[in-house]
């Protein structure tokens, strides 16, 4: 039989020679962004070096006419200092006299310096009384060279350029293509799983069916239409092969009936052994049409994944700027802080989210999965592109509640497309494709869409985003139209119910569970993922782009982490260590802040929070099945699955508040600090709790 | 060419597309920000000038609205710099006080000089008017209150030109680079991807005579090999019986 990760290791290769490929374009593309920067950006800086030495120039010379001697200028090199705050990109300058020698310098002295200003050509300029400013290349220093004189020539101003000003502005263009660099990666698996793998993979996967129905003497005819790729015509040709053999039983069984019918006594006996051949035949193998089951395209779980990537991606795409965007927009709310105010929309989406999704999941059953994804992804695009024209903050809350509401419908019926289309066996497999298509989505969202709001601006942006969450209306389009349930899935889901909310509230095992672990897990994503993160990149002075890198820096661990986490974790069946683990790593993210507020130190909180997270999300899920069997026992499965994700969301919304009062309190350092703490306390509440506990546990669910 | 290594090339060359497009976007971008920045900055440095001496005065006791000598200054500041076209300065309620162009004294700046001014969390602020930029800063007194606006105009075409004459050039070196992945990608993908379509041959080759009875050897060893194996078991074992039952049917008679 064909090997599991046959097709997966094809993929990698593809992606192997398309990332090389990717690679030399990259750097074809930026050696001549960098020639094309280097020669036009120097004569601008040039420019401003000579207008920011006209104006030393004055001062120098309205000193010179108080009468103080021009050798004996006070606070020169103080002058430049200001310079160089004001100017980065200036790392040296210098006042010579008449013969060049050097009077008042700031910055590190480039090497051959002194005998530059007394090239012959150098000191001319300062003896020309018409002479304006003159440009001129020093090993890896330029350099605008300014006469100072007043009724007759004094001296000259010298400013120098940092040769490397061109590479330090590109680094900031280098980071982003790497950005660019990871997202074409994932891009490149979501792409060729989307325009090849997913035919590709269901044609294999029928093939092997087909011969393992015939191994087991199923010789039935399926009249499926077959594409017209290789596998398609492989498909046809072994249908015909089968066809083939349908029609020589046919006429074999036909022939000997005809026969029998006829027959008496001695002939009837001579057919006897033909009679014995068709039993066997009969008893081993099985002819004519096969049952009509829900097979081929609508059961290819394969497309929606990318109407499900685009849509996701859609939304990741605001998480890194959203804050900053509301920022903008902000209005004055009566008895509100501002800090609270521009969590709102998250706090707002997410709240929609939470207490949506029980209620969606019976509606898009109703509706069907389709067209309650065509309706959800409807409303996201009209979302996002008012979004994008919002005036202020009050018509900002409706679209971002409508884009809410889109995305909890969009999610709750691809979640029941999947649901609707396996069964126990093959369950883990379908979301395994869900999770993975919403993983990659956060990967590429946040950075691009932080690269996206630097350049071409917050608006544009959620534009972009729009655009996206139309592309993937279009996909969802292309989904079958066939509703489609297998036996597993025939049983109608509902919310959970009021009495059953009340009742798992005030249960310990449950709320040891959901309290200490999932909830505060979820305040903590949010507060500092969505809400802080952002806002504190940009209060010291960096990006959304920035913002965007660190965000997914959290998704790349969570994706790498994750599943290995998740297979450990089932395997030791001890994943309540995971959980803790996971919780402590989180809660001591936050505190790292204590020992210095530099960004490198927010790069560790960001990595540590990925990796705690990464280590829990899973076990927590499965735990719940571990820890309340007899809670399951009492209200089912769905009630408290359904209370725990309910409760889980509602963490989720509360996060950015809370964060956002931390940050009234304490300032954004204050938050990261404070939020960590109250997760670490819930993780070491919830290792002591659980420790010594009778655990039965069950297979993941 | 087969349809699936289409698919794979095309898949290629739409993420060179969208990688290469991304790095000219960023490249284009970080240009026209930072030669934006620096000629900006070129204007503030006229601007800080203007400003150190309105303070000047303002300590030596002079009112807001009573430099007499400061639309001369101004003027001599505008022509310092030819990438200036005029420098106002206005009040709080956006009237301008002091200007280049004596036209425009008396009369109201946009509301969004205003308001950009009011938004910055610095004494710097900049804004757009349709033809031009507009660079600013707010004026403070001696008890740090703020007093009026210094906004200097320059010409857009400056950094336009500029941006778009790189934007060129960038976009040729995408489109070149981009290019010369549409003939090298394909070329290394069939490289990769021959064993795969060596395997797929092999399947569709053990499949071609199926009907007919007359099996091909397989060709080499592929990934294939044990499910065409199966295959071709499961049906010359059904091919068998029914011959079987062919052959005890021809002897009845």
């Amino acid at each position: 039989m064909l090997e599991k990760n046959y097709l997966w290791r094809i993929y990698w290769r593809l992606a192997g020679v398309i990332m090389v490929c990717v690679v030399i374009a990259l750097a074809v593309v930026s050696f001549f962004s960098h020639r094309v920067f280097d020669r036009e950006l120097v004569p601008e800086v040039e420019q401003k070096a000579a207008t920011v030495a006209n104006s030393v120039r004055a001062l120098l010379l309205k000193a010179t006419s108080y009468g103080v001697p021009f050798d004996k200028l006070y606070g020169v090199e103080q002058t430049f200092g200001e310079v160089f705050e004001e100017n980065p990109e200036f790392s040296y300058a210098a006042v010579t006299d008449l013969d060049g020698n050097l009077l008042f310098a700031r910055g590190k002295e480039p090497q051959g310096v002194r005998d530059f200003f007394r090239q012959p050509a150098i000191i001319a300029v300062g003896l020309d009384p018409t002479a304006t400013w003159t440009p001129s290349h020093t090993g890896q220093q330029y350099f605008v060279s300014m006469p100072i004189a007043s009724d007759k020539p004094l001296g000259m101003l010298h400013i120098g350029i940092d040769g490397k000003f061109v590479d330090n502005i590109l680094l900031e263009v280098m980071l982003d293509v790497v950005v660019v660099l990871v997202v074409s990666l994932f891009f490149t698996l979501e792409l060729l799983n989307f325009m090849a793998g997913a035919r590709l993979a269901s044609g294999l996967g029928e093939f092997a069916q087909q011969v393992e129905r015939m191994r087991a003497g199923d010789f039935t005819a399926t009249a499926r239409i077959r594409a017209n790729d290789e596998i398609g015509r492989l498909l046809r040709r072994i249908d015909a092969a089968i066809d083939h053999l349908n029609v020589r039983y046919e006429f074999l069984v036909g022939e000997l009936e005809d026969k029998m019918r006829t027959a008496t006594g001695p002939r009837r006996e001579a057919l006897r052994p033909a009679m014995n051949v068709l039993e066997n035949i009969r008893s081993r193998l099985r002819f004519g049409s096969a049952p009509k089951e829900a097979e081929g395209d609508e059961m290819n779980l394969n497309r929606i994944r990318a109407p499900l990537f685009a849509f996701i991606l859609a939304e990741e795409m605001t998480r890194s700027y959203l804050p900053t965007y509301v920022n903008q927009l902000l209005v004055p709310l009566w008895g509100i802080s501002p800090q609270v105010v521009i969590g709102l929309p998250i706090m707002l989406f997410m709240l929609i989210v939470a207490l949506g999704q029980p209620y969606l999941g019976s509606w898009s059953e109703r509706v069907g999965r389709r067209r309650a994804m065509l309706i959800g992804a409807s409303i996201a695009t009209v979302g996002f592109a008012a979004t994008a024209l919002a005036i202020n903050l009050y018509d900002l809350l409706l679209w971002r509640s409508l884009c809410a509401l889109g995305y909890a419908m969009v999610f709750v019926a691809a979640q029941g497309y999947v649901l609707d289309r396996t069964g126990q066996q093959n369950r883990a497999q379908g979301f395994a494709l869900f999770i993975g298509a919403i993983m990659v989505a956060t990967v590429c969202g946040p950075s691009i869409g932080g690269i996206l709001a630097d350049n071409i601006g917050f608006r544009l942006s959620f534009a972009v985003s729009a655009v996206m969450a139309l592309t993937s209306l279009l996909a969802i389009a292309r989904l079958p139209k066939v509703e489609v349930r297998t036996n597993t899935s025939q049983r109608p889901s509902r919310g959970p119910r009021m009495r059953e909310i009340l009742a798992l509230l005030v249960n310990k095992r449950f709320m040891t569970l959901t309290g200490l672990a999932a909830v505060p897990a979820k305040v903590i994503l949010t507060g500092v993922c969505f809400y802080l993160v952002p806002l504190y990149i940009v209060s010291i002075g960096n990006t959304s782009a920035m913002a965007g890198r660190l965000l997914m820096v959290y998704a790349v661990m969570m994706v790498l982490i994750v599943p290995l986490s998740a297979s450990l974790s089932d395997a030791s069946m001890r994943r309540d260590r995971y959980v803790s683990v996971g919780l402590i790593i989180s809660g001591l993210s936050g505190l790292l802040l204590l020992i210095s507020d530099s960004f490198l130190v927010l790069f560790g909180v960001v990595f540590l929070l990925g990796l705690g997270q990464a280590l829990s999300i899973a076990a927590q899920s499965a735990l719940v099945a571990d820890h309340c069997q007899e809670e399951i026992r009492i209200y089912g499965h769905d009630a408290v699955y359904g209370v725990y994700r309910l409760l889980e969301r509602l963490g989720n919304a509360l996060g950015p508040l809370i964060a956002s009062i931390l940050v009234i309190f304490w300032g954004y350092q204050g938050a990261f600090i404070a939020i960590s703490a109250m997760v670490l306390v819930c993780g070491i509440a919830f290792t002591i709790a659980t420790r010594g506990l009778d655990w039965q546990p069950q297979p993941a669910t | 060419m087969g349809t699936i290594r289409v698919r794979f090339i095309l898949v290629a060359l739409v993420v060179s597309f969208f990688a290469v497009g991304m790095a000219a976007f960023l490249n284009y971008f970080k240009y026209k920000s930072t030669i934006g920045n620096i000629v900006k900055s070129r204007v503030l440095v006229v601007g800080r000038g203007i400003e150190n001496s309105i303070q000047a005065s303002m300590q030596l006791g002079m009112q807001f609205s009573e430099l007499s000598q400061l639309a001369q200054m101004m003027q001599r500041e505008k022509s310092s710099d030819r990438l200036v076209r005029g420098i106002d300065v206005f009040d709080y309620s956006g009237q301008v006080i002091y200007s280049t162009d004596r036209a425009r004294v008396g009369q109201k700046v946009a509301a969004s000089w205003t308001q950009a001014a009011e938004r910055s969390k610095t004494t710097e602020w900049t804004t757009e008017a349709t033809d031009e930029f507009v660079a600013g800063i707010s004026l403070r007194n001696a008890f740090d209150l703020t007093v009026g606006f210094l906004a200097l105009r320059y010409s857009r075409d400056e950094v336009e030109l500029a941006a778009a004459k790189a934007g060129r050039e960038i976009l040729l070196a995408a489109i070149g680079s981009f290019l010369g992945i549409a003939i090298v990608a394909p070329l290394a993908l069939i490289i990769v991807i021959r064993r795969f379509e060596h395997d797929l041959h092999a399947l569709e080759a053990a499949a071609t005579h199926l009907e007919d009875r007359t099996e091909s050897t397989l060709v080499t060893t592929s990934a294939f090999d044990t499910s065409i194996g199966h295959l071709r078991a499961s049906l010359r074992d059904a091919n068998k019986s029914l011959d079987d039952m062919r052959a005890k049917l021809d002897s009845a008679g």
